[in-house]
């Protein structure tokens, strides 16, 4: 069962979750493309003489060796594949990083392969830390995670009778998972939220589209908050859980700042 | 949730569950104390328990500056040869300990009881920052230091507070880099935190538009 020595392996990954651990320990949670989620020991990595260290760090891309132990794997060593650097010039752009993190590791098992998840989130990593923050990138994310898991919204039929939307404003039902036509309304006494036209287009946009042809979008608050609060409730309903970091890119991503804008106007 | 827990005896199973609720404590090392603890002469154990009673009873938290205490002012806070102008903020009271070992700040301190940790539900309002802005209301404060761990969660801390301390014309610097990413400031040796402390720099909270950097603030104390 035990076997002698212990069996080393070596994987692509980047750090979504990292908590303290033991002394000086940090228990890190990789997403691996091949492996799924990996949860392993980096021994030592707060001490300042360490090797792993800054590696072993959130958001971190890296090519880590992991030795399998009986219980938890340990990282025995770890180094960087891609700077992201500039994931740590801001607020906006660490609290948008750590929300993807959050959101890929949610769709994400222990031991469960899935590349393209793992693809689509080191590059939308990249484009976090190379371009400026836009709002739309949580929202292109959150889409195309939901559309590599099989959970795409419903967005261009009636998601119950399977009728041609007229192009005006609709609802959205995150509990049947798509737009309902007018018929369907009534028929579930759920939740439905509103869905403008606009709001639709862009929806409808962001599902077809890659990030380059997202990112030149000028989206209106209003459609903004509207597709925001459709992903956002749709992903909710298929993890059956709330994305936490959510709270914090919100607030931090909202925020004006006071010296910035007061008196003059 | 331990593997044993349903065929040891209930004492058993609260105690290694309360051991699993601990930092830092995994299943394993539950079991392994508790098992210990069985085997231990009652009066080390009664020592043990007394000894835990009595951090509850006595030490408190101190009511400025957030450090524990045994009274409601820290030897910190109440002592008159510290400069009351520089504030250094912390994530957790060892740190404070480290930053005193390094010898190379003489001001007060602030500690925050943690960091802002989006992914496990830590925001900003679980940290003592309300207490924070209270203590820089008077003015006597013209510079804050902040001294969070340099992992992407302390960074994420300092330019939060960065942004929410802006508009109060305090100065705020963060602890320079010689402290390589990931390392915690309890494990820094004390040169190298020294000499973090000495160079620290002014934070900046957000990219590109930056340069802001409270160049605006009125009643800049300096
Ligand atoms: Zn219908
Ligand atoms: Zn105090």
């Amino acid at each position: 069962m035990v076997s002698s020595r212990p069996h080393t392996y070596s994987v692509e990954a980047v750090v979504v979750r990292a908590s303290d651990f033991g002394e000086a320990d940090r228990l890190v949670t990789l997403l691996t493309p091949f492996r799924g989620l990996v949860r392993a020991v980096a021994r030592g990595a707060r001490k300042p003489k360490s090797r792993l260290g800054g590696n072993v760090d959130l958001l971190r891309h890296i090519k880590a060796s992991l030795a399998e132990g009986r219980s938890l794997h340990s990282v025995s060593q770890a180094e960087s594949l891609t700077s992201l650097r500039g994931l740590h010039s801001g607020l906006e752009k660490m609290s948008t990083g750590l929300y993807m993190a959050e959101v890929a590791e949610r769709f994400s098992v222990e031991g469960g392969p899935n590349p393209a998840l793992f693809n689509q989130f080191v590059q939308m990593l990249q484009v976090l830390d190379e371009e400026p923050v836009n709002p739309l990138m949580a929202r292109w994310f959150d889409m195309h995670v939901l559309r590599i898991n099989g959970f795409l919204p419903a967005i261009s039929d009636c998601v119950d009778c399977g009728s041609a939307l007229e192009p005006k404003d609709h609802v959205f039902s995150p509990a049947r998972g798509g737009l309902v036509c007018p018929e369907c309304r009534a028929t579930e006494n759920d939740v439905l939220l509103p869905a403008s036209m606009n709001t639709i287009k862009l929806l409808r946009h962001m599902a077809r589209s890659r990030w380059d042809a997202v990112r030149p979008v000028d989206a209106g608050e209003e459609e903004l908050r509207q597709a925001g609060r459709i992903l956002r409730e749709h992903m909710q309903f298929v993890l059956d859980r709330h994305v936490r970091s959510s709270a914090f890119m919100d607030e931090v991503t909202r925020w004006r700042p006071a010296g910035a804008n007061s008196p003059s106007p | 949730m331990s593997e044993l827990a349903p065929s040891a005896a209930a004492p058993v199973a609260r105690l290694i569950d309360a051991f699993h609720r601990l930092p830092g404590v995994g299943p394993k090392s539950a079991q392994r104390l508790t098992y210990h603890l069985i085997r231990m002469p009652r009066d080390e154990a009664e020592e043990l328990a007394s000894a835990i009673i009595g951090v509850k009873d006595r030490i408190v938290f101190c009511d400025t500056c957030m450090n524990i205490s045994e009274s409601v002012e820290c030897a910190i806070c109440r002592d008159l040869t510290r400069d009351r102008t520089r504030i250094c903020i912390v994530e957790e009271p060892l740190d404070v300990l480290a930053v005193e070992r390094a010898r190379a700040f003489r001001g007060m301190y602030h500690v925050l009881h943690g960091v802002i940790s989006p992914v496990n539900g830590i925001g900003p309002d679980d940290l003592k920052l309300k207490e924070l802005l209270v203590r820089l209301a008077d003015g006597t404060v013209t510079e804050v230091i902040i001294a969070t761990n340099p992992n992407l969660e302390g960074e994420a801390t300092a330019m939060y507070i960065q942004r929410l301390l802006s508009h109060l014309g305090v100065k705020v610097t963060a602890l320079a880099r010689g402290l390589p990413s990931g390392a915690d400031l309890e494990y820094a040796d004390d040169s190298t935190l020294a000499h973090a402390m000495e160079s620290r720099a002014e934070v900046q909270s957000s990219n590109g538009t930056g340069g802001s950097g409270g160049g605006a603030s009125p009643g800049l104390a300096n």
